[in-house]
């Protein structure tokens, strides 16, 4: 009874999946025949006319977006280069961009402004959140995509949707109250679990869903002569997955890693609960007498971009120059993020080629 | 955050303008000291017909900044000004008195510190709590951002003015800072007495030199950790004669016993009469 329904159902499956691959193209084709005469109707002049007012509504909001979107990048940039280059409106030193990105002594009331230890953990804990979520998420794609069930793969699609949209405030508190005790309590002998390896993990958890959909889209519109010729060849399922599907859907997986790398490294909320937010971290690394072995680092309490900006912002007079050098943070933020973004365009467009 | 700051620029310029046309006293800055001024504002409208008061938020800095510009009547704020804004000729009058305790995890088996103690365990100096009576345990200090008042509170009295060791948690908001201490074994803490209060379950506060933080320790003088709660005017801005002679019975108002001793004294805060003058500039 248990073996009859795999192995009557395992060789037709890729048919199945042709034969529905095909179903939604033909009426799409045959709807959008039927719907041309509808639009030869005599035009009335009152339809001419909302046609021009909506043209014209269309292309203000399109002018409103890109004039906000400028404004902020203007507003981030003049507040930022504001660090470094005299301005109006300055109470503050300017710095040299020498003792800004080479320093990594942060301490503001002293006259410190050096932002390396942001930066270094910006990269660090999105990298190793990342090295977590990558292949969890690429590998959850191959499974919803090729391996599972019809139902499970409806359902595992949901989920993925429904794991999008909780707020990353609710995966900060979940942390703050279960995850750090727990690691603390069961594992550090009562040490602080805050710091890298805990923020890592949470950030994992949120990026996986972004690079699972993203994934299972990939392996999904990858032609089924693929798989079907590696099966045919003898390939057995993990070599067909393995040799064949994943290098082929290799651009569109990366360009799913890099969204997931994106929504990580702009994340503010969940992580400065967790993260322990000490700008100090690399002093205080380099002071410790003890060993400072990789994991030791990875349990000490350090900072973000994101988390120092959401915490100084708010209470540094404007114009200063400790609130210069946090826009100066906020635009280089923008800035690998813009990166990021032209990259993945790059990638896609390399699939396509 | 950039969008909060426009939203904030945004409501300063709409209340400019307002009160430009209705004469309208703006009241701008600290969220913690906002409820106790907006249930005085309406008070005060209440006893004098045709005055209006609007208190908004933003922050103690937003409030500074304000104020000194000329964006609001009245900047509210938990720290004093900066050298810059007092050279610009703002006025400070202390409002309220703010009451700050030690605050721990409940396991650490110590339930008084002396202020060299205390000193210590935040400059680093000690590092397990057994050096001062408790348990073998490591001390966790949880303190806030460096741009914090509460910060700036801990490190004058606190600390006599030295610098927090590097090996610290720092959290964002003093609700994070009692969950922070009440799920890490061994951390310490320095938070508004009001916060003490509301958790009692879940933290332990910390006697100062033997005298425990509590509201008649601090009027008979010897519990000696405290910040005020400012309210900043700018003279030079206040040109129009009308809107100052609102302001001053405004202020006023906030300092009258009548308010001092009921509202003030409801929300958590310590009436200024309680404490006479600081020796040192918090």
């Amino acid at each position: 009874m248990n073996d009859l329904p795999d192995s009557t159902l395992s060789p037709p499956s890729p048919l199945a999946v042709l034969a529905q691959r095909d179903e939604p193209a033909a009426p799409v084709a045959a709807g959008s025949q039927e719907a041309r005469p509808a639009l030869n109707f005599r035009q009335s002049r009152l339809s001419r006319l909302a046609d021009r007012w909506s043209h014209l509504i269309f292309l203000g909001c399109s002018l409103l977006v890109v004039l906000l979107i400028g404004g902020i990048l203007f507003f981030l940039a003049s507040r930022g280069l504001a660090a470094f280059v005299p301005m109006a409106g300055n109470v503050g030193r300017t710095l040299r961009l020498g003792e800004v990105f080479l320093s990594s002594d942060w301490a503001p009331s002293s006259d410190k402004f050096g932002i390396l230890p942001f930066l270094a953990g910006s990269l660090s804990v999105t990298g190793l959140a990342l090295l977590l979520a990558a292949p969890t998420g690429i590998l959850t794609g191959v499974f919803i995509a090729k391996l599972a069930p019809h139902w499970m793969r409806n359902l595992m699609r949901q989920v993925m949707d429904l794991l999008v949209g909780i707020p990353s405030v609710v995966y900060g508190i979940f942390g703050l109250t279960v995850i750090l005790p727990i690691v603390s309590r069961s594992w550090l002998k009562d040490a602080p679990a805050s710091g890298f390896a805990v923020s890592a993990l949470i950030l994992s958890v949120m990026i996986v869903p972004t690079i699972v959909s993203l994934s299972t889209d990939a392996f999904e519109s990858l032609p089924p002569s693929l798989d079907e010729g590696a099966q045919a060849l003898g390939s057995s399922r993990w070599q067909a997955i393995w040799h064949v599907l994943i290098p082929a859907a290799k651009p569109r997986l990366i360009t799913a890693t890099v969204l997931g790398l994106g929504r990580a490294i702009g994340e503010a909320m969940a992580v400065q609960m967790v993260i322990g937010n000490n700008p100090q971290w690399i002093a205080l690394l380099r002071e410790s007498t003890g060993s400072t072995s990789f994991l030791h680092t990875l349990f000490t309490p350090a900072a973000t971009l994101t988390t120092e900006l959401v915490q100084e912002l708010p209470n540094t007079a404007s114009g200063s120059t400790w609130n210069n050098v946090l826009f100066a943070m906020g635009l280089l933020l923008y800035l690998i993020t813009m990166a990021l973004i032209l990259a993945t365009r790059k990638l896609g467009q390399g699939r396509e080629a | 955050m950039r969008i909060r700051t426009l939203a904030q620029t945004i409501v300063a310029g709409l209340l400019l303008s307002v009160s430009a046309q209705a004469q309208t006293v703006t009241v701008m800055g600290s969220t913690a000291l906002g409820p106790i001024v907006k249930k005085a504002a309406e008070d005060f409208m209440k006893a004098n017909a045709g005055v209006q008061i609007a208190v908004s938020g933003g922050g103690s800095m937003t409030g500074l900044n304000q104020v000194t510009s000329g964006g609001c009547v009245i900047g509210i704020s938990d720290v004093y000004a900066t050298p810059d804004q007092d050279k610009a000729g703002l006025v400070n009058h202390n409002i309220v008195v703010q009451p700050f305790t030690l605050i721990a995890h409940p396991g650490v088996g110590v339930t008084t510190l002396t202020a060299q103690q205390a000193e210590q365990v935040f400059t680093g100096k000690v590092n397990n709590w057994k050096e001062v009576g408790g348990h073998d345990q490591k001390i966790v200090r949880v303190i806030r951002p460096e741009s914090s008042g509460t910060r700036a509170v801990q490190k004058k009295i606190i600390l006599h003015d030295q610098e927090f060791t590097k090996d610290v948690l720092i959290q964002d908001s003093t609700g994070a800072v009692v969950t922070s201490v009440a799920t890490t074994a061994g951390a310490v803490s320095f938070v508004e007495l009001e916060h003490l209060e509301k958790n009692k379950a879940r933290i332990a506060g910390i006697a100062y030199n033997g005298v425990e933080c509590s509201n008649e320790g601090v009027k008979s003088g010897k519990y000696p950790v405290f910040s005020f709660g400012h309210a900043y005017t700018n003279p030079a801005k206040l040109t129009d004669a009308k809107t100052k002679q609102v302001v001053e019975a405004f202020l006023a108002y906030i300092l009258s016993p009548a308010f001092q001793d009921g509202v003030v004294l409801k929300a958590g805060y310590l009436p200024v009469s309680y404490v006479k003058a600081l020796k040192t500039k918090l």
